[in-house]
């Protein structure tokens, strides 16, 4: 098995190599049309590339230790389900796996929407491409393997490492760590990775744009889908990470501003801030030079990210510690920047478009407000992770910024951005509409400004959650009452509510950031906790909540760990409303202990608890309890976004002309 | 057309200007220093107050945890800071392991108040940021912890052991 998958990974980067070239060869021939050769080629490279990935798999839940990668993160007791998802769980496997789902990523698009792959854009895809290939062939090969020399040493290579050597299978694997055999490890990761790999078409076709000196024109239809689909994975990504972050206590809670986090949101924003401008360049013929820069730089952000992730370069708690392809990274960073920033020198004549803004308070003011707020934060949080390199760099001891830093600095950027959210469906085409549309904004402002002075009495002091809560209630509000407005008899509604699917579906989106800031203020300013030790029938007071603690148990269900879980019984209001069983698994081989926490999740909040510590002999824990309101706002904000995402991406590219909108402003200022 | 790119460039300095001001502000008030435990124990520069971040690997025996008041202290010693280095030294995982066997390291109490992380057991490696307090204690607002182990590091050692 060995054998065929490195062999057919081997083979798949060559028949890429072979495509290459003749690629360069048509080139030359100034002949931009891919032929018939180098789709098969491509096709073949993608086919081989999957059964490498797959013999990976296989072997790794076939339990194959005399492969290194194998040993390394799978062991006979883990599900198989973790036994396969244990291909992204190192860094040999993930990066193997990021080089595929680029090539799934190719072979989609040469087969799913044949136009969009001239000879200059396969050229740049097939490039990155194979860079990976060579790093995952050459520097972290995931199918290198275990050595035992003579002299009874054990050594890792692809071949054999010294004369006399005979591959070693008799290491048990170690196994994922216990803080990645969770859900979160199954989906998230390749949901990233595949919302990253999307970035990269519209990048190469950007760049072949730029190259071939086309207007741009045509890019916008091109990339659109791929854009959007690119943005509703990386979304989801994101936010299943932070999800799992929650559910899980070691990695520190929702968002903690580390490092490779924050390197994975900085290109959401180019990205957000891109699906705005596009819609404006097809709408009004501006941005165009804006566009591409935001293509080319939100790929070359995303390469960034998987630097910061690889390269051990800040410490976090997501990186693969040090690595040595940190050099081949940067280098591939840096070249992507400058080929980049030398072919938009090159045309940037050629991309002029007119620059007409009629008026501060039209949509398409509203949309550039929001890009300088994108790209403020960009800056602001690239700024804060490369701070602490330059600093190294300049003054030899490293000084750096704490998570204060990102606290301070985007929250005013994101107080700003859900403000101009929450104003969006106001901002229509001229001010005679505004007027009209000004009128249906007051009752959503009356309400949300009793509904603010109504917390402030009730609920909380601090004026930013206040302020927070009245952006998200004021656009939360307004949206509805906009779209109430369009139901006067349903069917029609119905109809019309489709027809400008592409609009309802931009709003979904923002409602869903808004949920997720009402979580943010749930989180960061309601949410309230306690601690105690308790034995059998005590109680510990929380809110209206009480927590009882009811036994402990041990028990050796899985192989591989201890359990022990303290049954809790949650009351409120005196009223028994939940069993809640916080535990933790010991890992008794690995010395390490992972908190398995439990809690009651409803629409209103979660009851987190958490077993800090326990006696067995003696019968009694150390419980943390926390109630944390509104939490769940983020998760079902995200899932708002991204369905929001999806409708407006169901409307047809060529459909988003200004005409419906336009029309529909008259109708509305008729009305 | 000239009317309005100077409204543009305006407008694009006075966004400048804002969000450089913005930085400064934040900078200035969330600078952190990178130190390793020694030093921080040289006293070459008194870094008694100041916000500092370091990494060192935790002394497994010195570790004492009150679940009531949530009080966590333990040891930790040197490391080097330079990932050049830890490459020359063979790893992190190795240089994890020498040094916490390696008694003439300079070494530094870590408070901690909070649940005391998973990760937290001999020779894994602490990042904790906070200050050194009048005892010369460190007094750590956050505590993260990684083991080289928990992804992979150099096979050859971890197999040899």
């Amino acid at each position: 098995m060995f054998y065929l998958g490195l062999i057919s990974f081997a083979a798949s980067m060559l028949a890429m190599l072979v495509a290459l070239i003749l690629t360069i060869f048509q080139l030359i021939k100034r002949q931009t049309v891919l032929t018939e050769s180098i789709v098969t080629l491509a096709s073949v490279s993608f086919g081989l590339h999957t059964l490498s990935v797959l013999t990976l798999m296989a072997m790794q839940v076939l339990q194959d230790y005399t492969i290194s990668y194998v040993v390394s993160v799978v062991n006979s007791v883990m599900p198989t389900i973790l036994k396969m998802t244990a291909i992204w769980g190192g860094q040999a496997g993930s990066l193997f796996f990021w080089g595929w789902t680029l090539n799934l990523v190719l072979f989609l698009s040469l087969h799913v929407r044949r136009q969009i792959q001239d000879g200059w854009s396969f050229l740049f895809t097939a490039l990155n491409l194979l860079f990976f290939g060579a790093l995952s062939l050459f520097a972290e090969n995931p199918f290198s393997r275990v050595w035992l020399t003579e002299s009874g040493n054990i050594l890792e290579g692809v071949f054999s490492p010294a004369a006399g050597a005979s591959v070693y299978g008799g290491i048990s694997g170690f196994g994922l760590n216990p803080l990645l055999r969770h859900w979160g490890m199954v989906i998230h990761p390749p949901i990233l990775y595949f919302g990253f790999a999307l970035f990269l078409v519209p990048f190469c076709v950007a760049i072949s744009y730029l190259i071939r000196g086309e207007s741009g024109e045509g890019l916008l239809g091109e990339t659109r889908l791929w854009l959007l689909s690119a943005w509703i994975l990386l979304t989801a990504g994101i936010v299943l990470g932070s999800w799992w972050s929650y559910d899980v206590l070691g990695w520190g809670g929702y968002w903690a501003w580390d490092p490779v986090e924050t390197a994975s949101l900085i290109p959401w924003f180019t990205s957000t801030g891109l699906l705005h401008s596009l819609l404006l360049q097809k709408q009004r013929k501006i941005f165009k030079r804006f566009n591409f820069v935001l293509i080319l730089l939100t790929y070359i952000l995303i390469i960034f990210s998987i630097l910061i992730t690889r390269a051990g370069l800040l410490s976090s708690v997501h990186a693969f510690g040090e690595s040595n392809i940190s050099l081949h990274l940067t280098l591939l960073t840096l070249t992507l920047f400058m080929v980049s920033v030398a072919l938009l020198a090159w045309r940037w004549r050629r991309l002029q478009s007119g620059w007409e803004l009629t008026s501060l308070v039209t949509r398409d003011a509203a949309f550039l407000y929001t890009n300088v707020v994108l790209i403020a934060l960009t800056i602001v949080c690239f700024y804060g992770l490369v701070y602490p390199l330059i600093t190294g760099v300049l003054t030899g001891t490293q000084i750096g910024l704490d998570r204060t830093f990102f606290d301070k600095a985007a929250t005013p950027l994101f107080i700003l951005l859900a403000t101009l959210m929450a104003v969006c469906p106001l901002s229509a085409w001229t001010i005679n509409a505004i007027r009209q549309l000004g009128k249906s904004a007051v009752i959503p402002l009356i309400l949300s400004i009793l509904l603010t002075v109504t917390s402030f009495f009730f609920l909380i002091k601090s004026w930013l959650a206040l302020l927070v809560l009245f952006v998200v209630a004021f656009g939360l509000l307004l949206m509805l009452a906009l779209s109430l407005r369009d139901c006067k008899t349903p069917r029609e509604a119905g109809k019309r509510w489709w027809g400008l699917r592409a609009r309802h579906g931009a709003w979904f989106v923002h409602a869903g950031v808004l949920l997720i800031a009402l979580g943010i203020v749930g989180m960061e300013g309601l949410s309230g906790s306690i601690q105690g030790t308790m034995i059998p029938g005590d109680k510990m007071p929380l809110r209206s909540y009480h927590v009882e603690f009811v036994q402990l148990t041990t028990e050796y269900e899985n192989p591989e760990y201890l359990t022990i879980e303290a049954e809790l019984v949650l009351w409120k209001d005196g009223k028994a409303v939940a069993k809640l069983y916080p535990g933790q698994h010991l890992y008794e081989s690995r010395g390490q202990y992972i908190s398995i926490p439990d809690k009651q999740s409803t629409l209103r909040g979660d009851f987190y608890t958490l077993l800090l510590d326990y006696n067995s002999m003696m019968g009694y824990v150390t419980i943390q309890a926390s109630d944390n309101p509104l939490v769940n706002f983020m998760w079902i904000g995200a899932l708002l976004m991204v369905l929001g995402a999806a409708l407006a991406a169901s409307l047809p590219w060529k459909s988003l002309q200004l005409g419906d909108d336009e029309q529909y402003e008259t109708e509305l200022s008729c009305s | 057309m000239k009317k309005t790119n100077r409204k543009t460039i305006i407008a694009v300095l006075v966004i400048a200007v804002a969000l450089i001001a913005l930085l400064i502000a934040t900078t200035r008030s969330s600078t952190q220093y990178f130190l390793t435990v020694s030093e921080l124990r040289s006293g070459e520069v008194d870094m008694t107050g100041r916000n500092v971040r370091m990494s060192g690997v935790v002394l497994g025996d010195s570790i004492v945890y009150d679940p009531k008041t949530l009080d966590l202290t333990f040891e930790v010693a040197q490391i080097p800071g330079d990932h050049r280095i830890i490459k020359e030294m063979g790893g992190m995982a190795l240089v994890l392991e020498k040094a916490a066997a390696d008694p003439s390291l300079p070494r530094i109490t870590i408070h901690y108040n909070g649940v005391k992380p998973d990760l937290l057991k001999h020779e894994a490696q602490a990042i904790v940021s906070g200050s050194l307090d009048a005892n010369g204690i460190f007094q750590a607002k956050e505590l993260l912890l990684k083991c080289p182990s928990k992804y992979e590091s150099d096979l050859p050692n971890q197999v040899g052991n």
